[in-house]
């Protein structure tokens, strides 16, 4: 028996549905169709075996011709203040007597419909699962399905040729979409070696940066004391600063930066107290308390003074405490939110913390006629892919004029 | 013959792309192999191209790029990322100033293109000058803040193509997490019919549906404490083109529209029509859209009654008749009674359906028994809707190459 090619050669450079590093540098390198230098069954036949490569190559040959149709389906957008304002007869209403008007209307961009040749492949659940980016290529959805970790309106579909119909609900097992679409976990000898090296590297820098800082730090030690008012006010403004900006930022926001920015204001803050030790205060909780006592040591000591009574007394107003309050509890909520969510975990099956797989960003788009919700690993597939002014649906690599051959190769009488 | 001199060890010069010559070629060229005479310098040769632009022009592509799209078709041969200024390139790499008047030039054409997003011509231009505006927005803020850091210029049509080479397929936006929880709560919340919401928010009628019905499935997971995957949702959202959400009733929205996500009105082009028709007519004939779908189909509606929203089509008839605010007000709420009407119809006959059902519990499945008739058959016995065994009717199921996959599951 002829042995079977290479999934990803690169002798014969094939685009296929996945996320991989070969496709990608197959897509770089396609061209558009040679239609000079061949025949027209030969440019047929390229076109058809390099868009094939790519739409369906899970599927037999037989049964896609069988699930080809030639009719493409189209829309055309429509606008309803022309449909109220015109009914139709202007546009058969007669060229004479001076009704032809000089400026020619805009000619609306052309359908391609050749692209959409594939379109009854975008209907097939794995097909679906792929293009919704729940898995990293077509064979890994079409192995989610049999592996029953795939639901259909809320049932277990096992058939990955499962033709969907407009308004079916899709969901796949949400661990099995971070593994699929997750870096992967790996421990080879080289990224062993890598690690080992790296950790030596760090470790050394550790020590160097060690026999360098010791007496400075000594000096700061000596140097904390009792902050006075003055420096007091400086930080609570800027803490405050901070505080609003964290009040402003909703718990799991993409922007961490206020939340580290704020933590930081909160150490530097009670850096200035040597009473404080980096054991004492490693909570959040005890941060808060060990500021607030603090503070309202400060405030309540000098007030039999004279001279600094104003600025301490306006140091933390009962709605600054309470504002900082809340402001400690998103911080907790947001470093709980972290590690519940995306923590460090041996057992998965993925890196963790979980991060996108190399190349994905180059894949990743969502066509228009699936809704996903990426919280929930569910989407629903709304209607067939369309072609409109402009615009094919069916996500294809192919230039139009590959598109064309392969539709008119299964487009021959048989 | 004396064995053929073989040639010396030396590396072939290959081209290699300006910006990054391959760090790592995973082994020095083979001339030639001990057991055989011929070369192999052709696989090793296409090894090595792969890996150097793998290493070159393909290294920009491992990594999202953070709040951007990071698609094949935004990069030339070298790896460039066109849309950028040069300053950005040389501070993605190493650390080095960048101009900044180019910068915000470019901003401020931005700027200019995104003021009148509703002025665009059709809806995907819109989206284009929404995203526009959109990035120029957060540019200013940034800048506003006073952080040096340079931004990318917000993605062009170009940029949003992964497939460089087919010019009819871009990444089109989807909708951000506000965007589809405003959505929900509209309808949800405040009760707004699906057509309404999907005029409000421009999303087609489908899409309001399911992404109601994904979200209420969201708040169950929720509820119900089930692990979501967040980590990848926030990093898909990152990493696709997203319509943002303009909620009007701000103070800082004043004067802006909602954005448009899709078309609404999209118009499904009838097989009927696709062919050519020359159709002669009288020039004093007043020949209408209706007219015009008659000749193409006896049953072709005319467009105005094909499209998902035709009471749009109504209102802007009423308004072009000049009729007053409160006889459109009585129109819009007979037509809403109307509606209302319908539905509850509807309704009621679905749920007569059910009645005449008779269900009988058993411990894994239901015994559901209905009413049937003898002469649904039809009149050679042979129509499908017929039930029961029939003679002379054998049933398929068991022959080869019936398919068992079911054509559809029940919601």
């Amino acid at each position: 028996m002829r042995k079977k090619p290479r999934f990803h050669s690169l002798k014969k450079l094939k685009v296929r549905q996945d996320w991989s590093r070969w496709s990608l540098y197959s897509l770089s390198q396609l061209k558009p169709p040679n239609v000079t230098a061949r025949t027209y069954f030969q440019q047929k036949w390229s076109a058809k075996s390099d868009t094939r490569a790519y739409h369906g190559e899970q599927i037999q040959e037989k049964k896609w011709k069988r699930l080809f149709r030639r009719n493409l389906p189209a829309v055309v957008p429509m606008d309803h203040k022309y449909l109220a304002r015109y009914d139709g007869s202007e546009q058969a209403a007669g060229r004479g007597a001076g009704a032809d008007t000089q400026e020619k209307p805009r000619t609306p961009p052309m359908t391609p419909y050749m692209q959409m040749a594939y379109y009854p492949i975008e209907r097939r659940l794995d097909t679906a699962i792929f293009r919704a980016l729940f898995a990293s290529s077509v064979r890994q959805a079409k192995q989610f399905c049999v592996h029953g970790l795939v639901k259909v309106n809320g049932k277990k579909m096992p058939f990955p040729g499962y033709m969907l119909n407009p308004g079916d609900m899709f969901q796949v097992e949400p661990s099995s979409v971070m593994f699929a679409t997750g870096a992967q976990k790996r421990r080879s000898a080289t990224a062993r070696k890598v690690a080992k090296e790296k950790a030596a590297a760090r470790a050394e820098s550790r020590e160097k940066a060690q026999a360098s800082t010791p007496p400075a730090e000594r000096e700061t030690f000596a140097a904390r004391e009792e902050p006075t008012p003055q420096e007091l006010k400086k930080h609570m403004q800027a803490l405050m600063e901070d505080v609003e900006n964290v009040l402003n930022e909703d718990v799991g926001a993409k922007d961490k930066q206020k939340f580290r920015a704020f933590r930081q204001t909160v150490k530097k803050a009670i850096g200035l107290w040597k009473t404080a030790s980096p054991e004492t205060i490693s909570t959040l909780d005890t941060q808060f308390s060990f500021l607030k006592d603090h503070l309202a040591s400060r405030s309540a000591a000098p007030q039999a003074e004279p001279t600094t009574s104003e600025e301490p007394t306006s140091l933390l107003s009962p709605e600054d405490q309470q504002k900082l309050k809340t402001a400690f509890e998103k911080l907790r909520l947001e470093t709980e939110h972290t590690s519940a969510w995306n923590k460090r975990d041996a057992s998965a099956p993925y890196a963790t913390p979980w991060r996108p797989r190399d190349y994905m960003a180059a894949f990743a788009f969502i066509p228009r006629y699936l809704e996903v919700n990426q919280n929930i690993c569910a989407a629903v597939y709304l209607r067939h892919p369309v072609a409109r002014p402009g615009l094919a649906e069916v996500p294809t690599p192919f230039h139009i004029e590959t598109g064309q051959l392969a539709f008119n190769w299964y487009l021959r009488r048989r | 013959m004396p064995p053929r001199l073989r040639s010396s060890n030396l590396s072939p010069t290959v081209a290699s792309c300006p910006p990054a010559r391959p760090q790592s070629i995973s082994q020095p060229a083979r001339i030639s192999r001990e057991f055989s005479q011929s070369s192999c310098r052709q696989i090793t040769l296409r090894r090595r191209k792969f890996y150097e632009w793998l290493n070159g022009p393909g290294r920009a592509l491992k990594q999202p790029l953070p709040n951007s799209t990071n698609y094949l078709g935004a990069y030339d041969r070298y790896g460039n990322l066109v849309r950028a200024s040069p300053g950005w390139q040389a501070k993605r790499t190493p650390k080095r100033n960048q101009d900044p008047d180019k910068e915000s030039g470019l901003t401020e054409k931005a700027e200019n293109e995104g003021e009148k997003p509703e002025g665009q011509e059709s809806a995907d231009d819109l989206e284009m000058a929404v995203r526009r505006q959109e990035n120029a927005e957060k540019e200013k803020k940034k800048k506003a803040k006073g952080e040096e850091e340079d931004r990318l210029p917000p993605e062009t049509v170009e940029d949003l193509r992964p497939f460089p080479l087919n010019k009819y397929f871009r990444s089109q936006p989807v909708l951000s997490e506000e965007l589809r929880e405003a959505i929900y709560q509209r309808v949800k919340r405040d009760g707004a019919s699906v057509s309404l919401a999907s005029v409000e928010f421009g999303v087609s009628n489908e899409r309001v549906g399911a992404v109601v019905r994904l979200k209420q499935m969201e708040k169950e997971w929720i509820a119900q404490g089930k692990i979501l995957a967040i980590p990848y949702s926030k990093a898909v959202l990152e990493m696709l083109p997203t319509t943002p959400r303009i909620d009007p009733s701000l103070p800082k929205n004043k004067g802006k529209r909602p954005i448009t996500h899709e078309p609404i009105n999209d118009l499904i082009v009838h097989p009927a029509t696709r062919q050519q028709l020359f159709v002669p007519v009288a020039e004093s004939r007043h020949f209408t859209r209706v007219d015009a779908g008659k000749a193409f189909d006896n049953k072709l509606l005319p467009a105005d009654d094909r499209i998902p929203h035709p009471e749009l089509v109504q209102v802007e008839r009423e308004l072009a008749a000049g009729l007053s605010f409160e006889k459109r007000r009585e129109l819009a709420e007979e037509r809403l009674a109307k509606e209302q009407e319908k539905k509850k119809k509807e309704e009621e006959r679905k749920q007569a359906e059910l009645a005449s059902l008779k269900t009988v519990p058993q411990r894994r499945w239901d015994f559901v028994f209905k009413d049937v008739s003898v002469d649904s058959v039809g009149r050679n016995g042979r129509d499908p809707k017929g039930v029961g065994w029939r003679y002379g009717f054998p049933h398929e199921d068991r022959k080869k190459g019936q398919v068992k996959i079911p054509t559809k599951v029940e919601a």
